[in-house]
């Protein structure tokens, strides 16, 4: 069975244990929605109590993406709930969640959701109109459920869904609910503020490191800083010595082994750290250099790796070809560096537990928990709080690991909390990739051929194939990637593509975007270099191997190239393509760039970024990035502008900055000081402009990541001529181009 | 440990600390006040800001001893009622996502239209570029801050 690309990231590694994906009707297994006799709770995500509150609980984390105001505009159109009256429960893993999916991933808080809250909502909806039609004597048509009440439409008769709770709750579940027409959708589609902004802005909103837990000791690790090195021996003396520092611990289920100093506070504990000298055994890798292994990425293109992609015979052609076009692309190791470090509380008792984490994946944090401690998975309550950042990181409970074993040890609450340095260094990071292009040109210009070998690291904390499954030679074509690569949706003739994996010994996993920064990146590099040779307009040359707009069949994959089309045009329109740059007469050197890519099939996106360089490369400025988009219906479109802008900044890092190198089996990076991200002076103007060009909400989180860095270097090329082809750009790199 | 009196949004606490410990963890760990939040510890995100006598200060690098008897302000003090124009200018250009770094941000913004009541662009670029946002909210606070001037005015 091939697994699709998204589905591939929620079934892997630890997510496989027992999960799946949430089928809406589960939740109406039982027969009635009876429970105590003033509430009414038809399914898993709602309850209405005899106060008109309506509780619903958000089957996913709240990150950033806004899903804690999206949920309730779903729930307050299909059941006519009353805005005000909505209060969102964290669901966590347990028995009413049995077969609901709470993880957070795959852009798919909006496209994951979206129908099974309808179906919830509109059960409950029917069921409180049935009970009010019955008090009514009347027909359930001649009532409609609006603002949190249920109106008898001749009379004008109200009863508020807190009066009929009773009733409805022994009223039959409807398996198949009917579903409101989107016409009588009042907040899908709507510019609808965030719910939480109050908390927000007065420091109310409760992350994982603001949980307070009575009787709560703060601890820090001391991690080893080399790749796969372990604890040899450590005095505990000095950092006993400290005031307030509590208890030492070995730990060893993280990413990294280390001591634990846990202490009655964070400061306490952060210098009995420091106090600490451990003795570390610098294990197999302590010589592992990011620098090298950027080489031997380059000398593993000359082996013939594994066929992604195989149209027409693209290496004859190529071979045949007058005139070649071949480049080199490089995107180097990146962090996540949330702004919340990773941290979790965690609570070992006699044959139970309790965990307060920020995490994208709160069934395996129990499920890992639950087997540590050999207890049932019931007996792990998982209390998932906001997080600050997510971005993937959060996707695997390493830390919670460690949580769990240092506070098994001392038999106490422990809030573990990773400093800025451990969460730069310790986590798992986005792989570096080299990326060959190669093409072959008719007279005009116009690729005939095309070869595109990508060689890099699999995301190893997701479960590498096993060397059984590396004997099939479509293993990576079989899972659909990398993808950037498998789904590349222009229509080349010629067209081969090939992966080549290689290890490193530096965890890898999923970042923002996953595996299309680096394919994409290229790809769209290199059309612009084929663009430029042969003097074709980069939009022109884009539309033309879109044409005749058809479907890309890729077997359970399918790219409209007409989609693709639509939003190029429009981004073309929108940022007056066709037109000279205004506001060029600043001494600068200004220049405009083109990117677009398709998103796991359904969102489809182009970008425009203007940049501007002073005369002597110090300073690269990003003006403006304007993003057409088509990922289907928009539930959100405040949500969807905010994810682009979010998206960009994140693209930016990886473009202009960001990079994380590796000297002596080390991570280098520590911080915001040498790990570069942009701050408000480099921050563009965002202009997000939508099409809809299909019916179903598509995910969109992670969409606008990767064609931020080509569009940006493909100004950079408009503005200097200077081409860039290895990430981070920088003054000094653009200055060696 | 000594016990060192400090002024926190008005009132007067006393606590047990050492003397080089951090303002922010003494806001943390002693006095609850967690929407002061740890960024980085060595004053490059922003995240711990808060108001010394009404200019902002990185609370990771102020060590208690040298904050006995001076006033601070967190976000949790800016106003009683979340009605600081920064505030609501915040929700009113929908600024938060993730949300971790903005109380940082808006004790900085609001530090800074006290300064200047109508600031420039680049005064804004000024005061803000030492904070981080990894969401990217850069140009909603940017709008946020032009829309709390006109509230102030």
């Amino acid at each position: 069975m091939r697994i699709s690309r998204r589905k591939f990231l929620d079934y892997s590694g630890r997510a496989a244990v027992g999960l799946t994906i949430a089928f809406p009707l589960d939740c109406f297994a039982q027969s009635s929605a009876r429970d105590a006799t003033r509430v009414f709770q038809p399914n898993a995500y709602i309850r209405i109590g005899s106060d008109n509150v309506v509780r619903l609980w958000a089957t996913r984390s709240e990150m950033g993406q806004g899903v804690r105001t999206l949920l309730p505009m779903v729930l307050a159109d299909e059941l006519g709930a009353d805005w005000d009256k909505i209060v969102i429960e964290q669901a966590s893993p347990g028995p009413p969640f049995k077969n609901i999916r709470l993880r957070t991933s795959g852009s798919g808080s909006a496209a994951g959701t979206w129908h099974p809250l309808r179906v919830a909502a509109a059960a409950a909806r029917e069921m409180l109109i049935s009970a009010a039609a019955k008090k009514w004597d009347t027909e359930a048509k001649n009532c409609r459920a609006q603002n949190g009440s249920v109106v008898h439409l001749s009379s004008g008769l109200k009863l508020r869904f807190g009066e009929l709770a009773a009733s409805a709750a022994l009223l039959p579940v409807p398996a198949k609910p009917p579903l409101k027409n989107s016409s009588d959708l009042e907040l899908i589609g709507k510019p609808v503020k965030r719910r939480d902004g109050a908390n927000m802005v007065s420091g109310r909103a409760v992350y994982g490191l603001d949980v307070r837990v009575p009787g709560m000791l703060q601890a820090v690790v001391a991690r080893c800083p080399y790749l796969g090195g372990k604890l040899v021996s450590c005095d505990p003396a000095p950092a006993l010595k400290i005031a307030g520092v509590k208890h030492m611990v070995p730990v060893k289920r993280g990413f990294s082994h280390g001591v634990a100093v846990v202490a009655v506070n964070t400061w306490a504990a952060l210098k009995g750290r420091q106090a600490l000298q451990p003795i570390w055994n610098k294990g197999p890798d302590s010589e592992f250099d990011s620098s090298s292994f950027t080489r031997q990425l380059e000398d593993s293109l000359s082996q013939s790796g594994y066929p992604i992609r195989r149209q027409g015979d693209a290496p004859a052609v190529l071979a045949a070809s007058r005139n070649k076009l071949d480049a080199l692309y490089e995107y180097p190791f990146q962090a996540h560096a949330p702004l919340e470090t990773m941290n979790c509380t965690a609570h070992v008792q006699e044959a139970a537990c309790e965990i307060w984490v920020p995490t994208q994946c709160p069934e395996v944090a129990q499920q890992e928990t639950a087997e540590f401690l050999g207890i049932p998975a019931e007996s792990v309550k998982v209390n998932i709080t906001l997080l600050g950042g997510g971005f993937g990181r959060r996707l695997v409970a390493d830390y919670v690991r460690e949580a769990v074993e240092i506070s098994k040890a001392v038999r106490l609450p422990v809030q573990v909390l990773w400093t800025r340095d451990d969460d730069m260094k310790h986590g798992f990071f986005h792989p570096p990739r080299i990326e060959l292009l190669q093409a072959g040109l008719d007279d005009l210009g116009f690729p005939v051929a095309w070869m595109h070998k990508s060689a890099g690291p699999f995301l190893s904390i997701l479960g590498t194939p096993t060397a059984e499954q590396k004997k099939n030679p479509n293993v990576y074509a079989e899972m659909g990637m990398p993808w950037g690569l498998f789904d590349n949706p222009y229509n080349l003739q010629n067209h081969w593509g090939d992966f080549v994996p290689v290890d490193s010994p530096v965890p890898t996993g999923p970042w923002r975007a996953v595996m299309y920064p680096s394919t994409v990146f290229a790809r769209e590099s290199f059309l612009d270099e084929i663009a430029h040779a042969a003097s074709i307009d980069p939009l022109e040359l884009r539309l033309r191997l879109l044409e005749p707009g058809d479907v890309l069949d890729l077997k359970d994959h399918q790219v409209e190239r007409s989609r693709l089309v639509a939003v190029l045009k429009l981004v073309g329109e929108k940022s007056a393509w066709s037109q000279p740059l205004s506001h060029t007469d600043d001494g600068r050197l200004h220049g405009r760039g083109l990117a677009c890519n398709v998103y796991d099939e359904d969102c489809y996106l182009a970008q425009v970024a203007e940049i501007s360089i002073s005369r002597d490369l110090s300073s690269l400025k990003v003006h403006r990035i304007v993003s057409a988009v088509d990922c289907g219906l928009v539930l959100s479109p405040l949500g969807v502008q905010a994810q682009t802008e979010s998206a960009i900044a994140w693209g930016m890092t990886a473009a202009l900055g960001g990079r994380i190198t590796f000297k002596a089996g080390q991570a280098q990076e520590h911080s915001y000081s040498d790990f570069k991200v942009p701050r408000m002076n480099d921050a563009p103007t965002v202009e997000t402009h939508f099409r809809q060009g299909s019916p179903m909400p598509g995910g969109f989180g992670e969409t606008a990541v990767p064609t931020v860095a080509p569009a940006i270097t493909n100004a950079i090329f408009s503005a200097t001529g200077k081409r860039v082809r290895r990430l981070p750009v920088t003054p000094e790199t653009l200055a060696k181009t | 440990m000594a016990e060192y009196s400090l002024h926190i949004n008005g009132k007067l606490h006393r606590v047990k600390a050492e003397a080089d410990t951090p303002l922010l963890w003494v806001l943390r760990d002693n006095l609850g006040l967690t929407g002061t939040k740890y960024g980085c510890g060595i004053g490059v995100c922003g995240a711990c800001t808060v108001h010394e006598g009404g200019i902002s200060a990185r609370s990771c690098q102020i060590q208690i001893a040298d904050a006995a008897g001076k006033h601070f302000t967190t976000i949790e003090g800016l106003s009683p009622d979340i009605s600081h124009p920064c505030q609501l200018a915040w929700m009113d250009e929908d600024v938060a996502q993730c949300g971790f770094c903005q109380p940082g941000m808006i004790m900085e913004a609001a530090a800074l239209v006290r300064q200047h009541p109508h600031p420039s662009d680049e005064q804004i670029d000024q005061a803000m570029s030492p904070h981080v946002c990894r969401c990217g909210t850069y140009q909603r606070m940017r709008k946020a801050i032009h829309n709390a001037a006109e509230r102030k005015s």
